[in-house]
C-alpha cells in the first residue's frame, strides 16, 4: 500500500513543496518553544482533524512555560472551554486554567464591542439598525464577520496592563471548521479590497500587518492520516502560501493508529499459537488478540503512507499525535500536550 | 468483494431496498465523516439493483467524488461511470450511474434571470460587486443552491434517482433553513428602509435613518453604503420568485418523493452532530429513511474471552514467569504488558462505538447501516463496490 499510495503522488505536489522547504528551514522554523514564542497562533484544520484538542494542548504547554495565555473560540460552542476542563465559555475570558483563559466570539456582541471601543458608541437602542446593517454586509460580503474574529483577537493582542506589559503572552485561536479558516485569515485583505475610505481602513491596515508577521503570528495545521484530510491539508497550506497571508509553522496529524508490535510481543503471539492445550488454556485469547492487533497494524500501515505524503507535500514539521482511545476533556487535552512537548520538541 | 456478497441480507433489510421508492436522496452529516464516499456507494448499489438512471451530485470540490469513481475529474454536466470500468472493478450493474458536480454560481445566475422583471433587471443584479460576495459566502447560500439545483433536476425527471451530498456546512442544518434566510434577508423591512432614502441625497430628509447613516459612513466610507442599497432595491424585485420557490422546496423536502440519510462516524463530536440533525430532521417533518454508522471498529475487539485474556497479559504479574516456564524462554513482562493494553485500547473504542450506535438506532428509528474501518481508504471502485455491498 505505501509504495502505491507514494507512486500516484502528483509531481506537481513535490515541486510546489520546494520553495516552502526553504521557508521552514528559515529562522522562524518550528520548534514548540519557537512556535510558543510567537503572540498569536491560529489552529485550523478541517472539521474532526482534532483543532480544539490540540488549541487546548496549546495553551496548557504556553501556561506550563509560564505564559499567561488566552485561548479564542471562534465557533462559539464552548468546545475549546470543555476541552480545558471548564463548562462553557462567555463572551468575556474566563480563566479555566491556571494561566490559561478562554473567551468565546460571537458576531454581533464582537461588533457591539469594536463601536464602542473605537468609535465611542454606545450601546444603544439605536444600535439595532446599524447591526441589522452590518449584518447585512456581513452577509453580502465575505470580510466583515470574519473580520470582527481577526480584529478581536488583534485588539487582545494589543491590550496592555497598567504597567504597560501585555495581558496575554499568547493568544490561541482555535478556527471555525470547514472553508471557513482561510476566509478568516485573509478577512483583513479582503476588506481592504472592499472598504476603500473611512475610520476602519486603517485599523484593517494594521491588522493585516499583525496577521502576516511570521515573527508575532503563525498557524498550526491540524490534519488525520487518512487520505482526503491530507490532500485536504496540503490544498490548504498550498492557498496560504500564495496569499501569504500566514507564516505556517506546523502541521499536527492525529489519531496516528499505534506503531507496530515489538519483537518480543510478536514472537510471543507466535509461540503461544503452536504451545500445548494448558498454554491455550491459561490464555485463550491470544491468536484472536493477534489478528485484531495485525488489523491495527494494516492501519498503521495506511496511516504512515499518508503521514509521508502530508511531509512531502508540506514545508513545515509534522507532528504525530496517537490514537488516544476514549478519553475525553481535559484528559485527552493533557495526553496531546504531552505527546507535543514530547515530539515537537525533539524535532527542534 | 464475494465473500461480502455472500452475506448480503435480502432485498428490502438493505438501505438501497428501502429507498427505492424514492426519487432524491438527500446524503446529511458533518463534514469528514466520509458522506461523499457513502453517497458515491448508495448510488452504485441503486444502480445495481435494478435498471435505473442515478445521478450522484456532489458540491465543489468534486475530488471527493472522481476519487471515489476512479475517474480522474468530474465536472457540472454529469457524466456516465463507464460500464466497462465499473466491469474491470468487479461490478455488475442493471441501471446506469452519472456523477456531477453542482454548479453553484450557474444556478444562482439562472435563478436570478428568471426572476428578476427584466432581464436589464438581472444583468445589473450580476453585475453588482456584491452580488458576487452573496452567490458565493452567503450563510447558506452553497446549502440553498444545493436545494435549488435538486429541485430543477428533480422536475426535469430526467434521472430516476438522485442522491446529492450535502454541503459541509458550519452547521449541518443550514441548508434546512437556507431557504427560509434567503427569503428573509431578500425581503427584510431594514433594506427596504435603507434601500428608500438613500436615493439622491434624499436620506438627510429622514429623520431616523440620519444619524446613523452618518455613522455607517464614516465606519464604511460613503460609497459602500450607497452601493449596498442600490443593490439591495434590485434584489427585492425578485423577493416574490424567491419567496415562491422556497416554498415549493421545502414542499419537496416533506414529501415522500424524499429521503433523508443521516451519515457520521462515532467519534463524539460529528456523532453529537448527528444526533442534532435527526431530531431537527423530526422537528421540519422530513422524512429521515436510514442512518449510516462509517467506519466502524471490528465487533471481534469486543469479544469477552479475548477481553479477559487482555487483561491477563496487561496485569497478571505470574503470567510472564508461568508463560517463560511453559516456552521453554524468557518471555518479557514488557512485552506480554504491551500485546494486552493495546488491544484494550482498541477495545475501549470499540466498547464506545457500540454505545454510541444504540443511541443512534434509537433515534433513526431504524437498525443504523454499519461500515466498518477499512484498513485502506475506500478511494477507489472496488473500495466503493465493497461499500455498496453493505448498503
Amino acid at each position: 500500500v505505501p509504495s502505491r499510495l507514494r507512486a500516484t503522488l502528483p509531481p506537481c505536489w513535490r515541486q510546489r513543496a520546494l520553495p516552502a522547504r526553504k521557508r521552514g528551514s528559515a529562522p522562524t522554523a518550528a520548534s514548540l518553544n519557537e512556535l510558543l514564542e510567537r503572540r498569536i497562533l491560529f489552529v485550523a484544520g478541517k472539521g474532526g482533524t482534532g483543532k480544539t484538542t490540540t488549541a487546548a494542548a496549546l495553551c496548557l504547554l504556553a501556561a506550563q512555560r509560564g505564559k499567561e495565555v488566552l485561548g479564542v473560540d471562534v465557533d462559539a460552542k464552548g468546545d475549546l472551554a470543555v476541552a480545558l476542563g471548564s463548562k462553557g465559555t462567555s463572551f468575556k475570558a474566563e480563566v479555566v486554567q491556571p494561566g490559561v483563559s478562554v473567551l468565546a466570539l460571537h458576531a454581533e456582541q464582537s461588533f457591539q464591542e469594536y463601536l464602542n471601543i473605537y468609535f465611542k458608541v454606545p450601546r444603544l437602542a439605536r444600535m439595532t439598525p446599524l447591526s441589522k446593517v452590518f449584518d447585512f454586509i456581513a452577509t453580502a460580503v465575505p470580510g466583515p464577520r470574519d473580520m470582527l474574529v481577526v480584529g478581536k483577537v488583534a485588539f487582545e493582542e494589543r491590550r496592555r496592563d497598567d504597567s504597560r506589559r501585555p495581558v496575554w503572552d499568547l493568544i490561541v485561536v482555535d478556527c471555525g471548521a470547514t472553508g471557513h479558516i482561510l476566509a478568516q485569515l485573509s478577512a483583513a485583505r479582503s476588506m481592504l479590497e472592499l472598504v476603500r475610505g473611512g475610520l476602519i481602513r486603517g485599523q484593517i491596515e494594521w491588522i493585516d500587518r499583525v496577521i502576516s508577521d511570521g515573527r508575532r503570528t503563525a498557524a498550526v495545521l491540524t490534519a488525520l492520516p487518512e487520505e482526503m484530510p491530507v490532500v485536504e491539508t496540503i490544498e490548504l497550506y498550498g492557498e496560504i502560501a500564495k496569499r501569504r497571508t500566514v507564516h505556517v509553522a506546523m502541521s499536527v496529524l492525529n489519531r496516528m493508529p499505534p506503531e507496530p508490535l515489538p519483537t518480543a510481543a510478536r514472537r510471543v503471539l507466535a509461540d503461544v499459537a503452536t504451545a500445548d492445550e494448558s498454554v491455550r488454556q491459561r490464555v485463550p485469547g491470544v491468536a484472536h488478540i493477534g489478528a485484531d492487533l495485525e488489523f491495527a497494524e494494516r492501519l498503521r500501515t495506511s496511516a504512515e503512507a499518508q503521514a509521508r505524503r502530508l511531509r512531502a507535500g508540506i514545508g513545515v514539521p509534522v507532528v504525530e499525535v496517537p490514537l488516544i482511545s476514549v478519553r475525553t476533556g481535559l484528559a485527552t487535552t493533557r495526553a496531546v500536550a504531552a505527546v507535543l512537548h514530547e515530539s515537537a520538541g525533539a524535532t527542534a | 468483494v464475494s465473500a461480502v456478497r455472500a452475506g448480503a441480507r435480502t432485498a428490502t433489510e438493505t438501505l438501497a431496498g428501502r429507498l427505492e421508492d424514492v426519487d432524491v436522496i438527500v446524503c446529511c452529516g458533518s463534514g469528514g465523516v466520509g458522506k461523499t464516499t457513502i453517497s458515491a456507494a448508495l448510488g452504485l448499489a441503486m444502480a445495481q439493483r435494478s435498471d435505473r438512471r442515478v445521478l450522484v451530485l456532489t458540491v465543489d470540490p468534486a475530488r471527493r467524488l472522481a476519487t471515489a469513481l476512479g475517474m480522474r475529474e468530474i465536472g457540472t454536466d454529469p457524466v456516465r461511470v463507464s460500464r466497462a470500468r465499473l466491469r474491470q472493478a468487479g461490478i455488475k450493474v442493471e441501471g446506469e450511474m452519472f456523477a456531477a458536480m453542482l454548479d453553484m454560481k450557474s444556478t444562482f445566475d439562472r435563478m436570478v434571470t428568471r426572476m428578476a422583471p427584466s432581464r436589464r433587471d438581472a444583468q445589473r443584479i450580476l453585475n453588482n460587486r456584491f452580488y458576487q460576495g452573496i452567490s458565493d459566502s452567503f450563510i447558506g447560500s452553497h446549502e440553498y443552491m444545493a436545494m435549488e439545483a435538486l429541485y430543477e433536476l428533480h422536475q426535469a425527471g430526467e434521472y430516476d434517482t438522485l442522491i446529492i451530498d450535502t454541503p459541509p456546512s458550519r452547521n449541518a442544518l443550514d441548508f434546512l433553513e437556507a431557504p427560509d434566510r434567503l427569503t428573509d434577508f431578500v425581503g427584510t423591512k431594514l433594506l427596504s428602509w435603507l434601500a428608500g432614502p438613500t436615493r439622491f441625497g434624499m436620506r438627510a430628509a429622514n429623520f431616523a435613518a440620519g444619524p446613523f447613516l452618518h455613522m455607517a459612513d464614516r465606519l464604511l466610507g460613503a460609497d459602500v453604503l450607497s452601493e449596498v442599497a442600490e443593490f439591495v432595491a434590485d434584489l427585492q424585485k425578485i423577493y416574490g420568485g424567491v419567496q415562491q420557490r422556497a416554498r415549493d422546496v421545502y414542499k419537496l423536502l416533506r414529501s415522500s418523493d424524499v429521503g433523508f440519510v443521516v451519515v457520521t462516524t462515532l467519534e463524539p463530536a460529528p456523532f453529537g452532530e448527528a444526533e442534532y440533525f435527526c431530531s431537527r430532521l423530526r422537528e421540519y417533518r422530513m422524512p429521515l429513511r436510514g442512518v449510516v454508522a462509517n467506519r466502524t471498529l471490528p465487533d471481534s475487539l469486543r469479544d469477552r474471552t479475548a477481553l479477559a485474556t487482555a487483561r491477563a497479559l496487561a496485569d497478571d504479574d505470574k503470567l510472564p514467569s508461568w508463560l517463560s516456564q511453559k516456552l521453554g524462554h524468557r518471555v518479557s513482562p514488557g512485552a506480554l504488558h504491551s500485546l494486552g493494553d493495546r488491544w484494550l485500547q482498541f477495545h475501549a473504542m470499540a466498547e464506545r462505538d457500540a454505545r454510541q450506535l444504540g443511541r443512534l438506532e434509537r433515534l433513526g428509528g431504524a437498525e443504523a447501516v454499519r461500515i466498518p474501518l477499512f484498513s485502506e481508504d475506500a478511494s477507489e471502485l472496488e473500495g466503493l463496490a465493497r461499500i455498496a455491498a453493505l448498503l
